[in-house]
């Protein structure tokens, strides 16, 4: 297709309004910026646009022929969906040129409301397959912020395929994790990164160590700063950029100054101008270049923009970092007081526990069905040495399973890119043979394939970031017969969502939990820089882990598909709290890390516990050896995760 | 027509440029600015106050201490008024508050130790143990706990908490006191920005944070009497216009916060269990919820 000047949209981020007139004033096709409530940049107070700013910001832009996006990315949460509705209102009669929004449940109440305005696909949403994409159109999704993981070759087929508007970050501050799949801030701080709080872990130093000794690893430490992404800079990458046929050049900074986005709007203007008028003659302007050098706060790198980046995608010595905003601290342990602000639950008189187990294995299956496990979880992201599931070992399961009156639900990846909907295709159709009970999918796309390409009862991942219960009737509108609680929720926001849902909900009460997922090897990337072309089977065999500065080991699970899933340090145990949980009615074991022997004892002691609610009722008392035994038992110390916290911010 | 120069080290200070803006308007001075931000970029400074020189202002408005220092060091013989600089003698931009000696005057931002130790009292009126944490390399920190070591007081004891590297914060609950009854944070960027892991401990432990960083206070500590950096930056026009209307900056006084704004945090209040002073309430800027 022949190039034009509206061929591609330079989309810049505003804070305040000299940064809207600036980045007009430099060239910006359009911009982005959020308002006072629900977006993902609350810290700032002095930041973001009060309704009448909004107001006023939309009408300058669009008398400068800018098109103007508002962020509504947040998560939000039940208490919140009344004040939502009135702001979705408020802005369909602003009429801004694109809302872009996180939460699934805006698509909802854009479809209840009849909104008029296109929205876009955050960043949050971690969009990353061509099935979410179709879904997502089927919600009027004009636009989607892929992810930063896709490579500029798999954005072009994700674009062709489903004919969707592409926008892509090609410049600014960038996530080691897959966006909206990072929740340390938010378990641990009660401070959620997908609703604009992040503290940012992944700027704290950390030592890589064995995960078995303890100790450090080897004289190849690169420096502290193991998850410190550099900035993501496209500049030289330009032409490709423009021809993998990305419709929107998004500029990150919604904190930045006027005099910094003008400076970079401008040197991108210069660029793609006179590319388009010029593509064989194109260079890339060296002064531009240095502009963008001489002002920039970390070093560049192309990110995943050309592929994995390994190592080079680090800022190990931390130098450039240009603020941080919190240390490492002692994840909540078991004696810490669990703030319930809302009275706690009486025990439901209708109380039918079920008990459910996530394993990795045969044995842990046995061990979880002769201890009262209800449904077992098998499949999705195996950590090495481990194994992935095959389609015997699955059939096997069954099998086992069916001997115990037990059910199978066979779990797929929470990520899944071109290779892995493939696989998944090809999987879900042989599922037949295998006859388990249910599938259960981690994103928008996994559940297109599932439904297309079997008739199981599909349920819907923690991954989805269930928040509030209107996401769940569009899950329910989408034959989703189930769905997990979100794991940033605290208690009085859990007890909100059970009562409005529209959806049996399953809360995971124990186990070991990613706090992040990232496509960076954090282990090989410093021990085997070359490892995309050179194997060290070693890296396949060795545990290792992250030791932050409160003296914490994060284990890195590293999954079939080269990621880094990094576990929090202390494993989630909510057993004192069961009988406060009734409404709730399905409870998860993670018990994937276990070994048999604890896989068995942790259900047989949730199980006894969960009869005793049932039968005793209200003079239920717990009994706290029934903790110590799971305590000591366990390879890592327990601890209440978000129990910690009143709400989750 | 002048043409003012407005130094800045970091976004976070706008409220002062906004304040020094609109009341050299109030006061019928018709000006061009030059703004110029150093996005809290440190060694951007001095190349940024040699592009005002440039641009041949009639005098610099400078925010923080480094942007201060760079526009005096500039050759050129450009006055300079700063704020919110905490100790204008220590930074030698003057030779003393009454007489500055040299071509800055200003606004020193820092608030009083005998106001803060004032309002901690009114705030906690029963806190007798008091810690007060810092970094050590920080030098607006240590100024004001020098401040606080002056102070004469027989109501409550403070204990020195001092840290010498920002990760030390992950093991605080190792080098926190046990018996005291408040914790209170003076000016200092890396306690200020590390804010969520302090607060992240002393929640557990329920000891209420006296906070000198306003966002902060909405952060979750207990209160805070801090400078208003807008109401600084007004202070500080009414300095300018002396200057513009031919007066020499040796001879303007510095100034000091005369009136800080009382800040409170009703939401950590319930957490902890404490019910804020009503008279306080009422002389509050903000009571955040």
């Amino acid at each position: 297709m022949l190039l034009t000047r509206d061929s591609v949209e330079l989309l810049a981020p505003v804070g305040t309004w000299d940064v809207l007139e600036a980045a007009i004033e430099a060239g910006a096709n359009a911009v982005y910026l959020g308002g006072k409530r629900f977006n993902m940049r609350m810290f700032k107070t002095t930041a973001n646009f009060d309704d009448a700013m909004l107001a006023k910001a939309i009408e300058y832009a669009h008398s400068h022929n800018v098109a103007l996006h508002v962020t509504v990315n947040n998560l939000i949460s039940d208490r919140e969906l009344d004040n939502m509705r009135s702001y979705l209102t408020l802005l369909d009669e602003l009429k801004p040129d694109a809302l872009i929004v996180q939460d699934l449940s805006i698509l909802q109440l854009a479809r209840e409301m009849n909104l008029s305005i296109p929205l876009h696909a955050s960043i949050m949403m971690n969009t990353h397959n061509e099935h979410a994409v179709r879904t997502l159109q089927s919600y009027g999704i004009s636009r989607v912020v892929v992810n930063r993981e896709m490579s500029l070759s798999q954005l072009s087929l994700l674009k062709e395929r489903t004919g969707i508007e592409v926008e892509y970050f090609i410049h600014g501050d960038m996530c080691i994790s897959h966006s909206g799949q990072c929740i340390q801030s938010g378990v641990v701080f009660g401070q959620s990164s997908n609703r604009g709080r992040c503290l940012k872990p992944c700027r704290w130093p950390y030592q890589l160590v064995d995960a078995t000794t303890g100790l450090p690893v080897g004289d190849r430490d690169p420096g502290p700063y193991k998850l410190a992404m550099k900035d993501m800079c496209l500049y030289t990458k330009l032409p490709e950029l423009i021809q993998a046929g990305v419709t929107s050049f998004k500029i990150e900074g919604r904190m930045r100054t006027a005099d910094f986005v003008s400076g970079i709007v401008k040197t991108y203007r210069k660029a793609i101008d006179s590319y388009i008028a010029d593509p064989m003659g194109y260079t890339p302007d060296l002064q531009g270049w240095e502009n963008l050098q001489n002002t920039r706060s970390r070093d560049f790198s192309t990110c995943y923009a050309l592929g994995n980046p390994g190592a080079t995608v680090i800022g190990y010595s931390g130098e450039r970092e240009p603020r941080f905003f919190s240390q490492a601290v002692r994840e909540a342990n078991m004696t810490v007081i669990a703030k319930k602000s809302v009275p706690e639950s009486t025990i439901n008189k209708h109380f039918a526990p079920t008990l459910n187990v996530r394993v990795a294995d045969l044995p842990s299956l046995i061990a979880a069905c002769q201890n009262g496990a209800n449904t077992i979880y098998v499949g999705g992201e195996v950590a090495k040495p481990a194994i992935p599931w095959t389609l015997k070992a699955m059939a096997q399961a069954v099998e086992e399973a069916n001997k115990y009156d037990a059910k199978v639900v066979i779990t797929t990846p929470r990520i899944t890119m071109e290779r892995e909907c493939g696989e998944l295709e090809q999987f879900f159709n042989t599922l037949s043979k295998v006859k388990p009970h249910g599938i259960m999918v981690g994103n928008l796309g996994a559940l297109a394939l599932a439904r297309q390409n079997s008739t199981l009862p599909v349920q819907a991942e923690y991954s989805f970031n269930v928040f509030n219960h209107v996401t769940t009737q569009l899950l329910k509108n989408n034959e989703v017969k189930k769905a997990t609680i979100s794991l940033e929720a605290t208690y009085e926001q859990i007890m909100k969502l059970v009562e409005n849902s529209l959806l049996p909900l399953e809360l995971i009460v124990h186990g070991s939990l990613p706090a992040m997922i990232t496509d960076h090897s954090i282990p090989e990337a410093i021990l085997n820089k070359q490892y995309q072309t050179n194997y060290d089977p070693v890296l396949d065999t060795k545990q290792y882990a992250l030791l932050d500065t409160a003296g914490q080991q994060h284990l890195i699970m590293m999954d079939q598909y080269g990621r880094s899933n990094l576990l929090f340090a202390k494993d989630l145990c909510l057993l004192p709290h069961l009988h406060s949980l009734t409404p709730v009615q399905n409870y998860r074991i993670e018990g994937q890390y276990y070994t048999p022997e604890l896989v068995g004892l942790i259900t047989k002691i949730y199980r006894q516990e969960l009869n005793k609610i049932s039968a005793q009722q209200s003079t239920y008392h717990f009994d706290t050896s029934q903790l110590e035994k799971i305590t000591a038992a366990s390879p890592r110390e327990l601890g209440i995760g978000t129990f910690r916290h009143r709400l989750s911010k | 027509m002048y043409t003012i120069g407005i130094l800045q080290l970091t976004q976070n200070l706008d409220d002062a440029v906004h304040g020094f803006k609109s009341e050299l308007t109030e006061r019928g001075i018709h000006a061009e600015f030059h703004y110029l931000n150093a996005d809290g970029n440190i060694e951007q400074l001095s190349k940024l106050a040699n592009q005002l020189a440039e641009k041949k202002v009639d005098l610099i408005f400078a925010c923080s201490t480094p942007a201060a220092t760079a526009a005096v060091k500039l050759t050129q013989n450009i006055p300079v008024v700063f704020t919110p600089v905490f100790d204008p003698i220590g930074a030698n931009l003057v030779h003393s508050m009454a007489e500055p000696g040299g071509k800055a005057t200003g606004v020193a931002g820092m608030v009083k130790a005998e106001d803060k130790l004032v309002f901690i009292n009114r705030l906690l009126p029963t806190a007798k143990k008091v810690g007060i944490l810092y970094h050590v390399e920080d030098t607006n920190a240590i100024v004001e706990v020098e401040n606080f070591r002056k102070l004469i007081n027989s109501k409550m004891h403070f204990v020195e908490i001092p840290i010498r590297k920002s990760e030390e914060l992950s093991n605080l609950p190792d080098i926190l006191p046990t018996d005291i009854d408040a914790l209170f944070l003076p000016i200092g960027k890396i306690i200020e920005e590390n804010f969520a892991t302090i607060i992240y401990y002393t929640d557990t432990v329920e000891i209420p944070v006296i906070a000198s960083h306003a966002p902060n206070i909405s952060d979750g500590a207990l209160g805070g009497l801090v400078a208003n950096h807008a109401q600084l930056g007004r202070e500080c026009a009414a300095k300018a216009v002396e200057i513009l209307k031919g007066a020499q900056p040796k001879h303007i006084p510095v100034d000091t916060v005369k009136i800080p704004d009382i800040l409170l945090n009703q939401f950590t209040a319930e957490n902890l269990g404490i019910t804020l002073p009503e008279d306080l309430r009422e002389e509050a800027v903000e009571v955040f919820e």
